[in-house]
């Protein structure tokens, strides 16, 4: 199936080209405007948007691994040093012994988080991304083709450190978790709106230190409301384990839901 | 940065398209790029025009066009959606401007291969001037 506009030049008299010529008209002999979504409301599925159709590949990973398998997959994203790996440890602790979760770690080089999560006695697969500042569902794929996916409960994805590439790959995840930390200033919603506005729920974490490095965790949870109205916030101290709970709560009833639908989704 | 692997992705539909056409080569493409995207547009000019240097298509101009951001809403509005107030350039806010829910973009999320340009070999010789 073709979509390309048929070249408009083809199958014209040699007079009209060589008028096209003597006017100027292309003197670059022959363009091709590819056709838009007809509506412009769909244009997933769109072979020449790359963008959509990495967008497309998610959906397709997504029914593979959460309706094939019945896998439920949370990916987590944030910046570097946020605190991503902390709180996934800290859900890991909370998991049941019987339930079987694998956890993909992307990671620009090295795989010291992925060693992190090994130690949890869960079946782990590192993403050493390189150039790539972000999980695609490509890579994650790639990841994922190391579990027996048919015997996994769970799946968490701890995207690449980076709070701006991964808003435009979801992943095909039931729930997007981003974490920013207090350290990371308060204005980091108003910095980065896009990428909440892609996400289902919001983690602050490391607020035990809020007064110190000068964040208002109150101005942050405003931000929130106003570039996602319905997202919820957790407000935590990973490494203390506190205010974890809410966030699993938050997991475990998206869980039985089966999807996030608080609010739309732009992808 | 991810411009460079929406870059690979452009340039193989590019050669794709050119493939189809039975055209030897590509001279210009133009690519249609949201602004509620993250993809920026002058590095992935650069990364365009550097991939393409590797895959004999260094000879192809490279145009961005941005599409500016469009939405819709459960409640019936439909437009240009606002911005957000102190953010650094224009960000467009996913809020309805009447009834506050989060809203769809119906443009402005693209990052789409638009046209591409290609010797005229198959009409015999292009005119030069
Ligand atoms: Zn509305």
């Amino acid at each position: 199936m073709t979509r390309y506009l048929s070249h408009r030049r083809q199958h014209r008299p040699l007079i009209d080209r060589l008028l096209d010529a003597l006017v100027g008209d292309p003197l670059v002999a022959r363009t091709h405007r590819f056709g838009h979504g007809d509506d412009g409301h769909d244009t997933d599925g769109d072979a020449d948007d790359v963008l959509a159709q990495f967008r497309e590949q998610a959906r397709d990973l997504h029914e593979r691994v959460v309706h094939d398998h019945g896998v439920f997959a949370v990916e987590f994203l944030g910046a570097t040093g946020g605190g991503k790996t902390t709180l996934v440890e800290r859900l890991l602790e909370r998991a049941p012994d019987e339930e079987r979760i694998g956890v993909v770690v992307g990671d620009v080089a090295g795989d010291d988080d992925a060693s992190r999560f090994r130690s949890h006695g869960v079946a782990v697969a590192n993403v050493t991304t390189g150039k790539e500042c972000h999980l695609d569902p490509g890579l994650l794929e790639d990841a994922i083709d190391e579990f027996d996916l048919g015997s996994l409960d769970r799946l968490y994805v701890e995207n690449v450190g980076n709070m701006v590439c991964p808003a435009d790959f979801p992943l095909g995840a039931q729930a997007r978790v981003l974490v920013v930390s207090t350290t990371e200033g308060d204005d980091v919603v108003r910095k980065h709106p896009l990428l909440f506005e892609a996400c289902d729920a919001a983690v602050v974490n490391k607020v035990d230190i809020a007064d110190a490095v000068g964040a208002d965790v109150a101005t942050m949870r405003e931000d929130v409301a106003e570039v996602a109205p319905d997202m919820p916030v957790f407000e935590t101290n990973a490494r203390a384990d506190e205010g974890v709970d809410a966030l699993a709560d938050f997991l475990a009833e998206v869980r039985t839901s089966g999807h996030h639908h608080a609010h739309a989704h732009h992808d | 940065m991810h411009e460079l692997s929406v870059a690979e992705a452009i340039l193989d539909r590019a050669r794709e398209a050119a493939d189809d056409y039975g055209a030897s080569g590509v001279e210009a493409l133009t690519v249609e790029l949201g602004t509620a995207t993250h993809v920026n547009p002058d590095q992935l000019r650069f990364c365009i025009e550097t991939v393409a240097e590797t895959r004999d298509l260094a000879d192809a101009a490279v145009s961005i066009e941005t599409v500016e951001p469009e939405a819709a809403c459960d409640c019936g509005w439909e437009g240009e959606p606002p911005s957000f107030d102190g953010t650094a350039g224009a960000v467009p806010s996913a809020r309805c401007p009447e009834c506050g829910s989060q809203t769809e973009f119906t443009r402005g999320k693209e990052c789409r291969l638009a046209s591409i340009e290609v010797p005229d070999e198959a009409a015999g010789t292009a005119p030069e001037t």
